[in-house]
């Protein structure tokens, strides 16, 4: 935002060859910026795009005919309601717990010298260095060793998908609380507040954004996990497996809208907090 | 019955096993309350049935509609009659798969809150399920239905007596081929050596289906695989797989990337190339012959006893089975299916891959029971696959 | 709660600690020892027996060795492609993006929020033989009359490329983003060219994101299955899939255990160096 003045404000000392190259330099890289976004973007548009597709057969990949049909009927699908349900209450569960329990680590990490912090660490990037297959299998390997206590289906769903969140979340808010300004919160003790009260009204608003941030990608990663929840749902289906399961045959055009919609609510609430921060920023900026 | 006949000749030939055929027996199963397999539990009927079931196996409103028939689906109507409501889940996508999910459970003793679960006999875990007794018996008192099922299938190797598993739905191994993209492919020949397919043909992940059809090209007999008959037929697959001829193992997600053209033929079940209803696709019982498997319903510990074996009944009426083959373009075990099916839908008695002829079951075989659990062939198995 | 932490501030990292690394003690290190006291087990399933069967990670690595290699190679590749593909866009939304940054972000992570196998299966069609891409790489004589893209390493890579291509992104652009803007004018005033300020400056100082993005990147894809699985032939066959389908097709155990063992150590090797 401020580069274009700071570009102005710059001695004239660039010849005039060299700045047609950041010309082309500076727009050719937008070019690109706006290529790559089309190539994340592709599958995504094809997805809904099919969504609206009215298939002549069993199969969903030839364009036939336009219809809102598949979005009205989304359920008629056997199966694709309870699955989406599922995933959703799996997913809101586990990023809850996952984010409070991931934001504490990250605060004694980065607040707090302690012994055992290298091996905290550790333990915290590990299960991001391991395959899902691999983490997917040994929590089935304890959960069937365990003495007929747990029973394979929710609960065990949503104890992995904790489990792999806590480091995604970790490694988020420990990234905004490095670069922290700890003068408020020193404010606010100087001013009687106590550690409790300091970080209820200061630190936790402050970290908010890196809160919502981790949120979401832990949602994101549940929502989306397929392999090690495949290995410990048990009877539960959840949407990835429900999709897993009309892959093997056709996947029904309610696939698609279930997946745009997912995509679609998810965009819709990080474009509500672009806006929301972007207008927290103005107003910051003007109330100093 | 002579269809029925031609089926008890075949499961003969194919099913070593059968010998374990014996006449009390064959008395208690044809008897249909015989002591054997009643395990006339004291159980009540529960409100709902938890039943796994694989994709597109059973009739919708949609693929009523399709075949004209314009009636409730058997599942509503079993649900309005019995007042029992079904979860019905359409989670085994795979034999393996499913076993993996569900075996840790079970050799505990613990149920998997199924009631009926579905497997298939041309598979090794069928048969696990079975003799590692994490199947309940049949309560048979409440299915006097059994009657109905056609003799080829009262005696199965893996349940001799019927006292644990009841046939959901029989299919073909065979070839399916799309027009626009080739001229007809009718033999496994054809399917691993012709140039004009190169990259484009498609086999099964599951070995007994991939590999009974390759031992029949061999001129091998699927119903007795020594170690040479299954190296040759292995070393057969391995050159089109090595070659690039052979694009990719399938489950049963063949269909749609035959239909795209990106396969031009691949092995395929009968009812798949059926459900699919695209006239450029068709299928053939390949020319050395094909397989003949089984899927079959069994009852899992945990699950309801009664209730299961009163959903089993219902399905056992021909009337019930004759709509839900029509729904499901699967072939059913129930005597008597065809007649009931043309009084639905006319159509039905040309049908030849939902309601076969003798001449196309003359063709089927079975496998080799103890190749489908050979540890040392399915470490071969995979591979091949490149596992 | 205030004074009581204010009289015991040494334990206040270990209760902050205490609930998150329980969880992650119980479900996930205690897991990993019992899939290694799978891997020395022997036997057939059901019956495996626990008796030091060390054999079975020479007898995995032996059999298994293409597969092993060949996950490092394609995860290596896939990575290498991410950083030169995610580097110009992060490098752009965050010096060039104005007040459009956070929307471009929102761009990057939006794959996220589209079910994996349901993208997966979306790239199945727009690469599929009958498709535009590959009748307009026809055309312009890139491929064969008969050539594809499907079932090839190309697919394979390609699809691991753009499933992880987020996890490259993110923390690259997040360590150029923290790069002071003054400093890279000070660069350009100190050195001749643009590309050189670009060498000294910016790509050192991004460098936490480089090693950030490539273990995220890299590690993931090493251990991968369902890009080879959906987009590949048995001749892209990677260690991942062999895992699968010793765990779930023939219920060899011991040595799906002894496989993620050797799959987790060789990573672990390679992050050490």
């Amino acid at each position: 935002m401020t580069t274009a003045a700071e570009t102005l404000a710059r001695p004239a000392r660039v010849g005039f060859a060299s700045r047609a190259w950041r010309f082309v330099a500076r727009h050719s890289l937008t070019v690109y910026a706006l290529l790559a976004v089309a190539y994340l973007m592709l599958p995504i548009a094809i997805v809904i795009l099919f969504s609206f597709n009215h298939p002549t057969g069993r199969f969903n990949y030839v364009w036939h005919k336009f219809t809102f049909d598949n979005w009205i009927h989304w359920n008629s699908v056997l199966g694709i309601q309870s699955a989406l349900e599922k995933s959703l209450e799996i997913a809101l569960l586990a990023t809850f717990v996952a984010t409070a329990l991931g934001t504490l680590i990250a605060l004694a990490i980065v607040r707090h010298r302690f012994v055992g912090r290298g091996a905290t660490n550790v333990v915290v990037f590990l299960p991001m260095s391991t395959p899902e297959i691999v983490m997917g299998s040994s929590l089935l390997a304890l959960f069937l060793n365990e003495q007929n206590t747990i029973q394979l289906g929710f609960w065990t769903i949503f104890i992995a998908h904790v489990m792999f969140i806590i480091s995604f979340v970790v490694v988020t808010v420990k990234a905004r609380l490095i670069g922290f300004d700890r003068h408020l919160e020193e404010a606010a003790m100087d001013l009687g507040a106590n550690e409790w009260t300091t970080f209820q009204k200061v630190t936790l608003p402050l970290l908010a954004p890196a809160i919502i941030a981790a949120a979401l990608l832990g949602f994101a990663l549940s929502i989306d996990d397929f392999v090690i929840t495949y290995l410990n749902a048990g009877p539960v289906q959840t949407f990835p497996i429900f999709v897993w399961g009309v892959a093997r045959v056709a996947v029904p055009p309610q696939v698609n809208v279930v997946a745009s919609a997912i995509f679609l609510v998810a965009i819709g609430l990080g474009l509500a907090n672009v806006v929301w921060q972007y207008r927290a920023a103005k107003s910051t900026r003007g109330g100093t | 019955m002579n269809e029925d006949m031609t089926r008890a000749e075949l499961l003969r030939r194919g099913a070593a096993g059968a010998a374990a055929l014996s006449v009390p027996a064959l008395l208690a199963a044809c008897g249909g309350s015989g002591g054997s397999g009643g395990g006339a539990s004291t159980e009540e009927l529960k409100k709902v049935l938890n039943f796994a079931n694989w994709p597109y196996y059973i009739d919708t409103p949609q693929t009523l509609k399709a075949a004209g028939i314009h009636k409730p689906t058997t599942l509503q109507q079993f649900e309005t009659k019995t007042g029992i409501k079904v979860n019905y889940y359409e989670e085994v996508n795979d034999n393996p798969g499913y076993f993996a999910k569900v075996q840790g459970r079970l050799s505990k003793g613990q149920g998997i809150g199924r009631d009926i679960l579905v497997s298939t006999d041309n598979d090794r875990f069928l048969g696990e399920y079975i003799s590692n007794k994490w199947a309940q018996k049949l309560d048979k008192t409440l299915i006097p239905n059994i009657k109905n099922l056609i003799p080829a299938q009262q005696h199965p190797p893996f349940d001799p007596n019927r006292d644990y598993s009841l046939p959901w739905a029989s299919g073909m191994d065979g070839i399916g081929w799309n027009e626009k993209e080739t001229d007809p492919v009718t033999s496994v020949k054809q399917l691993f050596e012709d140039p004009k397919l190169k990259g484009r043909v498609g086999v099964w992940n599951s070995m007994g289906d991939t590999l009974g059809l390759v031992i029949l090209e061999n001129g091998d007999d699927p119903a007795k695989v020594t170690d040479a008959v299954f190296n040759r037929a292995i070393a057969r697959l391995q050159k089109a797989v090595s070659s690039g001829q052979i694009r990719k193992f399938y489950g049963n997600d063949y269909g749609p990337v035959l239909a795209k053209g990106d396969l031009a033929a691949t092995m395929a079940w009968s009812g798949d190339i059926a459900n699919l209803a695209d006239p450029h696709l068709h299928w053939a019982v390949p020319t050395h012959g094909g397989i003949i498997w089984t899927d079959n319903m069994i009852i899992p510990l945990g699950g309801s006893v009664p209730t299961a074996s009163t959903y089993m009944n219902f399905m056992y009426d021909p009337v019930i089975s004759a709509q839900w083959a029509l729904g499901a373009n699967y072939i059913s075990s129930v005597k008597d299916v065809k007649q009931a099916a043309v009084k639905l839908d006319p159509k039905a008695a040309t049908n030849d891959l939902t309601f076969p002829t003798d001449k196309t079951l003359s063709q089927m075989h079975q496998n080799d029971p103890a190749m489908l659990t050979n540890p040392d062939y399915n470490k071969k198995w995979l591979a091949v696959q490149g596992q | 709660m205030g004074s009581f932490l204010h009289r015991h501030r040494s334990l206040t990292p270990y209760l902050l600690l205490a609930p998150g690394m329980l969880w992650l003690a119980i479900f996930f290190l205690v897991p990993m020892v019992f899939l290694g006291y799978q891997s020395l087990q022997s036997g057939l399933f059901p019956h495996f027996q626990f008796t030091w069967e060390f054999s079975n990670f020479s007898s995995a690595l032996s059999g298994y060795h293409t597969q092993l290699v060949r996950s490092f190679v394609y995860a290596g590749i896939a990575t290498l492609a991410c950083l030169v593909l995610a580097y110009p866009l992060a490098y752009w939304i965050a010096f060039r993006a104005g007040p459009w940054r956070n929307l471009f972000l929102l761009f990057i992570v939006a794959p996220f929020f589209v079910t994996y196998l349901v993208r997966t299966l979306a790239w199945l069609n727009i690469l599929a033989d009958q498709g535009p891409v590959v009748r307009v790489l026809r055309d312009v004589h890139v491929l064969g009359p008969d050539g594809r893209l499907l079932a090839t390493t190309f697919a394979v890579v390609a699809g691991i490329t753009y499933n992880f291509f987020p996890f490259m992104a993110l923390p690259l652009y997040v360590s150029l983003e923290q790069i002071d803007p003054r400093l890279l004018e000070a660069s350009k005033d100190l050195y001749a060219s643009s590309t050189q300020s670009f060498l000294r400056v910016t790509v050192p100082h991004s460098m936490p994101g480089i090693v950030a993005g490539t273990l995220l990147t890299f590690i993931p894809a090493a251990g991968d299955f369902i890009n080879a699985a959906l987009l590949g032939t048995p001749n892209q066959a990677m260690i991942g899939n062999v895992i699968q389908a010793k765990f779930l097709e023939s219920l060899d155990y011991p040595t799906a255990a002894s496989l993620s063992f050797i799959l987790m150590g060789t990573i672990m090797v390679m992050l050490l160096i």
